[in-house]
């Protein structure tokens, strides 16, 4: 993917040093993060998310059919 | 154009609202139906003529020449089976045809492992209105009909 919303995304889950673990899942991400709350619902909804979904620290966020695109593009950047 | 979505599995056709996830129940990646799959092990077909794009054991989706894709989900949270119980019959970039087999399972086996073997076929990034004819409350076997997407 040639646009920055990766790098984007990740910003809004916290940054890397908050991922733990990034699963792409079709249609959404599911983050295993350190701290749930620094999640920015608004960022990534503003990114295209269709929907955030939190469960403590385990975020879903619902990207579309480019999760496993998107997904990878994180990983590259952690 | 309107396309014939077809359902990937033999079942009962209900709404995507019973779904238990809330992905596929609020439409957040589209419309569609869910099939509730006969509990014998089966093979699951390609809902449309078209590419298969994205590939896992336990979802697929198939773009057809005009861009129209179509999702079909192997029950709730079946990510997690790690592909086990799931047999693959193309891989993805492959050009298939609707009724051609993609995958076998046995929603029996997915449900005795804690999951619901429910099917959602969504249409991905359609609006509501652009879907017609759903095959809501009967059942189908696969290939059968299971919407209408006018694009």
């Amino acid at each position: 993917m040639a646009d920055d919303r990766p790098e984007k995304i990740l910003a809004a889950l916290g940054g890397a040093d908050n991922i733990v673990e990034i699963e792409p899942c079709i249609t959404r991400l599911r983050c295993e993060l350190e701290d749930g709350s620094l999640v920015d619902e608004a960022a990534l909804k503003a990114l295209g998310a269709h929907g955030v979904m939190r469960s403590g620290n385990v975020v879903q966020v619902v990207v579309g059919p480019e999760a496993d695109t998107i997904a990878s593009d994180i990983e590259d950047l952690l | 154009m309107t396309l014939r979505v077809a359902s990937p599995v033999a079942g009962r056709v209900v709404p995507l609202s019973e779904v238990p996830d809330p992905v596929f129940s609020q439409a957040m990646v589209g419309p569609g139906v869910a099939v509730e799959p006969d509990r014998t092990a089966a093979e699951v077909v390609s809902p449309v003529d078209g590419t298969v794009v994205t590939l896992h054991p336990h979802a697929f989706v198939v773009a057809t020449a005009e861009g129209a894709a179509v999702l079909v989900h192997l029950g709730i949270d079946t990510v997690k089976r790690k592909g086990e119980g799931f047999s693959l019959h193309v891989v993805k970039g492959e050009t298939v045809r609707a009724g051609q087999a993609v995958v076998s399972w046995d929603p029996a086996e997915v449900e005795a492992a804690g999951f619901s073997p429910i099917c959602p076929v969504v249409a991905l990034d359609a609006t509501a209105e652009a879907l017609g004819d759903l095959a809501d409350g009967t059942a189908v076997t696969a290939g059968d009909a299971l919407f209408t997407w006018t694009r």
